[in-house]
């Protein structure tokens, strides 16, 4: 009997192991089509029959300016607003995770709400109130929309990521004779950089991403993704192919850099650790 | 002297929590314009009062005043920006919806009590807003499919690989949402490899049946575009699941073995009711943005499969009508928010993250 | 100031100091947002007045409107500094993007723009164009005679028309299988879910209505054209149309996904030098004609700039090799033979029946007449719902 679940078990097994196989390849089918046809050599407007091989595309990524340039933008409005975001964010996420105050479920709730509405009603709303008030749609107006997304996202993840940690060290940093904002700077803020920096790293990753919330408030700001929209109704340059796989590639190494960085961080605290012993 | 001030900052929490609604309501009053000239003067004094009240509360307080008072603090700025861009907007969309444009190009539409733009909106537009909810539903459904195997696997059989593997899943999705989305485009081109392999599999049939491909092709039809919606909402599933998934006890699992003797009777009765709260955070975070979306409709859709993202742009930014256009946005709101609020009262809003 | 550290129950205290930076500063900061706000408002914010003409301009055109030489000669001959864009990529959305601002009174950045002419006379109606002074543009008298002096700007004083073009039917050979000629042969089921159609409305409908029979001239209440709307709508409900394109029907056609589609004359005469089974033609029953032109915009201070390039471009010499590159018929006079004079390629445009249309192609061809506000709301309404926005 035993040999009989055995087998019926190997078969769930692989089935689910495949089935997760083929997410996976799921998952990575567009990817490869972005970063093979960055080597293709389109004859008509659009990158979406296969030429033939060419290396000229990644030799001048930068050959379209309005592409370019706007990415230059996109990374301009992402830049700012991630800063002010994470501000705004990490406040909120410590008020929250170190504090119990009446109104925390509301604020919780609060906080979670631009999260989960649809981002054309965000979009439009917020447009709808520049227009309403005359305020000329625009970079700043853009920023400010990039914000306001943010500033949740950060909090949220941030507040996830801080909740079991120790208050109790900043009391023992007073106990040995800091100042609370000494204790604050040098004991607090150190450990929970991680948990900020990461999040500050998905947001700023968000707003470069971000279309239908800066479709409807740039007014004639152009940013990366309003102006791959605007191209894709004219042309497709392989340029688009080639930023598009540098941004890929590029956010890989961080992240792999960021893995590295944390497993030897973890190495030499466990160094540490058996050494104390 | 200090008996009357304590008795005065008894309850420091009401105070904090006080001034912070004074400040949030009278940001989005000046932001949502309910407040002009003389009143918009006074409003501002009033905040300004408030601050001043706070700030002196905490100053003759006692330390636990301040203490009490601390998160408030902390909390206002951002809390003031979300109610100036989040709130306001709203509330200025919900002004939009109810107002009427005198002629075409009528910049700023007056307020009128319009509640015809709603009934336009609903009678008009019914189809898009079906096709919406449809389309996300079933491209919700298809997410899970997909989704919980992986998270599955990642959660159980990851091992020391995990954090790689859920990379992995990340990374696809540093690159622009456009840009996958047109890539989806060569994907199911007519030319492309995947029609190109369903022909030769003979499979058009079968296809043509289901009303999956459409006269031969697979791009421009609604299943494009629920793939497009399910590719693009999936990490969205993915991680939520693994969260709960990962945070099931092993030996549950075990457990459950040694008693169904069954690896899928375990799975059914132990682990799949574990993972609900995942299940739910997930299909709510792929069914919110998926009902609003406009991208994948336009890039892999016919003029058959708009949906209620395409109308709202179109209305928005071409036909300039503001009111219509904030009518339906709200519509689409107000039965999203509803279904997040009866999640949030059955759930708990800390299992979203 | 020393700081006494007590060690309250609840965990670390928060000291006075620190209790005021953090609550008072930032809560007033909070609060002087929406001053800045309600400031930003009023002001007269957006990139103002360029403060009399700044030997400078900036020219927001279509995509591939333009060859590669022209902005840079531009500037080598005058030295006026031509920042030349191409975010115009649809007349309705241009227009929603600026409207805030213009009809507020509020300069945008460019001086010029070139909208699709129902568009320009919509400028000119709500006052977003400025006269230009023609007299100091003596190239203007270049301007092709049927061109001149429309209905909405009957002084030809607003505008002077960038491109112009024909809209027919293009299709590929390859997949029809059969020659095309006429309107009636999109609505072929043998083609269905293979046709495509623009959502330009005036040149789908256009070419519908005179498949009708109608004469374009004569349409002037959406009554006139609802016959046409509802062919439309029907081909849509029966899956003969496949999408509603802008300029991204080309590669469709190409790689045969359309079968034929409604084309602008310029986009097909590129395509069809790299892949000759397409073509293109003006359909039996008539094509429309219709142009781009080039608004000087309100609120802009660089007028002699502005008459600068107008007389630049008008040069037959300046526009020939500006048709070469776009292959779009020219406004101005006596680019045939300029294109002659340039030798290759170019010579060979000089025949092309596109560029030049014989007489029997003019003839066939019709463009519409200025639509009132509340017309063209309705004929925008019913289009918008049959392209399913």
């Amino acid at each position: 009997m035993s040999s009989a679940m055995g087998t019926r078990q190997k078969v769930g097994r692989r089935l689910i192991n495949s089935a997760a196989v083929l997410g996976l390849v799921y998952l990575f089918a567009p990817i490869a089509v972005i970063v093979l046809f960055s080597f293709n050599r389109p004859k008509g407007k659009f990158n979406i029959v296969w030429q033939g091989f060419t290396l000229d595309n990644w030799a001048h990524p930068f050959s379209e300016p309005e592409f370019t340039d706007a990415l230059l933008v996109s990374l301009r409005v992402a830049g700012l607003a991630t800063i002010c975001a994470t501000i705004l964010g990490t406040l909120i996420a410590l008020a929250l995770s170190r504090y119990r105050f009446k109104g925390s479920g509301a604020v919780n709730l609060f906080l979670v709400l631009p999260l989960t509405s649809p981002e054309i009603v965000l979009g439009s709303s917020l447009a709808t109130l520049f227009l309403a008030r005359g305020v000329e749609r625009g970079f700043l107006t853009v920023v400010i929309a990039h914000i306001m997304f943010q500033v949740s996202f950060v909090a949220v993840t941030l507040r996830a990521r801080i909740r079991g940690f120790d208050w109790t060290l900043e009391q023992a940093a007073m106990d040995l004779g800091a100042t609370p904002q000494r204790a604050f700077w040098k004991v607090t803020f150190p450990l929970i950089l991680p948990g900020i920096l990461a999040a500050a790293l998905l947001s700023f990753a968000l707003s470069i991403d971000d279309f239908i919330i800066t479709f409807f408030n740039a007014g004639s700001l152009v940013t990366f993704p309003l102006q791959v929209f605007g191209a894709s109704r004219v042309a497709i340059p392989p340029q688009l192919n080639v930023l598009a796989s540098m941004l890929l590639f590029g956010s890989i190494a961080i992240m792999v850099g960021g893995l590295i960085i944390e497993s030897r961080k973890q190495r030499l605290a466990h160094g540490k650790k058996l050494a104390r012993r | 002297m200090t008996h009357a001030q304590t008795r005065f900052t008894s309850r420091p929490e009401w105070v904090g929590l006080g001034v912070m609604v004074v400040l949030a309501v009278g940001v989005v009053s000046l932001g949502a314009g309910w407040v002009t000239g003389i009143t918009r003067i006074i409003a501002l004094a009033v905040m300004l009062v408030s601050v001043v009240g706070l700030v002196w509360t905490a100053f003759v307080g006692g330390l636990e005043t301040r203490r009490a008072l601390a998160p408030y603090g902390l909390l206002k700025p951002g809390i003031l920006w979300l109610s100036l861009f989040f709130l306001a907007p709203l509330w200025s969309m919900l002004q939009m919806s109810l107002s009427s444009k005198k002629s075409r190009f009528d910049f700023s539409p007056s307020f009128t009590w319009e509640f015809g733009n709603y009934a336009t909106a609903l009678t008009d537009f019914g189809p898009q807003f079906s096709r919406s909810f449809g389309y996300a539903a079933i491209a919700t459904i298809l997410t899970l499919l997909i989704g919980y195997p992986l998270a599955y696997v990642i959660a159980f059989r990851g091992g020391k690989y995990r954090t790689i593997l859920l990379g992995l899943v990340a990374v696809p999705f540093f690159t622009s949402y456009l840009i996958r989305t047109l890539a989806w485009q060569n994907l199911l081109a007519d030319s492309g490899p995947v029609v190109s392999l369903l022909n030769t599999l003979r499979l058009e049939g079968v296809l043509e049946f289901l009303h999956i491909m459409d006269n031969g092709r697979l791009v421009n039809t609604p299943a494009a575009v629920i793939g497009g919606l399910t590719y693009n909402f999936l990490p969205f599933m993915i991680l939520p699941l693994y969260v709960s998934l990962e945070k099931i006890d092993i030996r549950l699992v075990d457990a459950a073995m040694d008693l169904y003797t069954t690896a899928s009777g375990a799975f059914r009765r132990v682990v799949l009711p574990l993972s609900l709260p995942g299940v739910f955070a997930g299909s709510l975070l792929v069914f919110i943005p998926a009902a609003g979306d406009f991208v994948n409709a336009q890039f892999l859709g016919s003029p058959s499969t708009t949906m209620v993202g395409n109308s709202i742009q179109n209305q928005f930014l071409r036909e300039l009508n503001y009111p219509l256009a904030s009518a339906m946005s709200f519509v689409l709101m107000t039965v999203i928010t509803a279904s997040v609020l009866v999640y949030a009262k059955f759930m708990g809003t800390d299992d979203l993250v | 100031m020393a700081m006494k550290k007590r060690i309250t129950s609840q965990g670390t205290p928060v000291s006075r100091r620190e209790f005021l930076i953090k609550s008072g500063i930032v809560g007033a900061g909070a609060l002087s947002l929406p001053a800045l706000l309600a400031a930003c408002g009023g002001g007269d914010g957006g990139d103002g007045g360029n403060g009399g003409d700044s030997k400078s301009l900036m020219f927001e055109n279509w995509p591939l409107y333009i060859d590669e030489e022209t902005v840079a000669a531009f500037t080598a001959a005058t030295g006026i500094n031509l920042k030349y864009t191409e975010a115009y990529n649809d007349n309705n959305e241009y227009f929603a993007k600026v409207q805030p601002s213009l009809s507020a009174g509020k300069n945008i950045e460019p001086d010029i723009v070139a909208p699709t002419f129902w568009m320009a006379a919509r400028w000119i109606q709500l006052g977003w164009a400025q006269k230009i002074n023609m007299a100091n543009i003596p190239n203007s008298k270049n301007l092709r005679d049927d061109l001149a002096n429309p209905s909405w700007d009957a002084n030809n004083e607003y505008q002077m028309p960038w491109q112009t073009g024909i809209a027919g039917i293009a299709y590929n050979i390859k997949t029809t299988g059969r020659e095309l000629k006429s309107v009636a042969d999109i609505f072929d089921p043998a083609f269905k879910g293979k046709i495509g159609m623009l959502t330009e409305m005036r040149d789908t409908l256009g070419l519908v209505l005179m498949g009708e029979g109608k004469k374009l001239s004569d349409i002037t209440t959406y009554d006139d054209a609802v016959i046409g709307f509802d062919k439309i709508e029907k081909a849509k409900s029966d899956g003969q149309i496949r999408a509603f394109t802008g300029n991204d029907y080309t590669d469709d056609l190409s790689s045969g996904n359309f079968a034929a589609c409604v084309a602008w004359s310029g986009d097909v005469l590129q395509l069809s030098k790299d892949n000759p089974d397409v073509r293109f033609y003006v359909p039996e029953e008539g094509g429309t004609s219709w142009y781009d032109t080039m608004l000087w915009v309100a609120g802009s201070e660089n007028g002699t700039s502005v008459e600068k390039w107008l007389d630049y471009v008008y040069d037959p010499a300046n526009a020939a090799r500006i048709t070469a590159s776009v292959q779009y018929i020219s406004p101005v006079k006596g680019v045939q033979d300029e294109l002659v004079k340039l030798g290759g390629d170019a010579a060979k445009l000089a025949e092309d029946q596109l560029l030049f249309p014989d007489s029997s192609t003019i003839a066939r061809l019709q463009s519409w007449g200025a639509l009132s506000e509340d017309e063209e709301a309705k004929f925008d309404e019913r289009f918008a719902a049959i392209t399913g926005a």
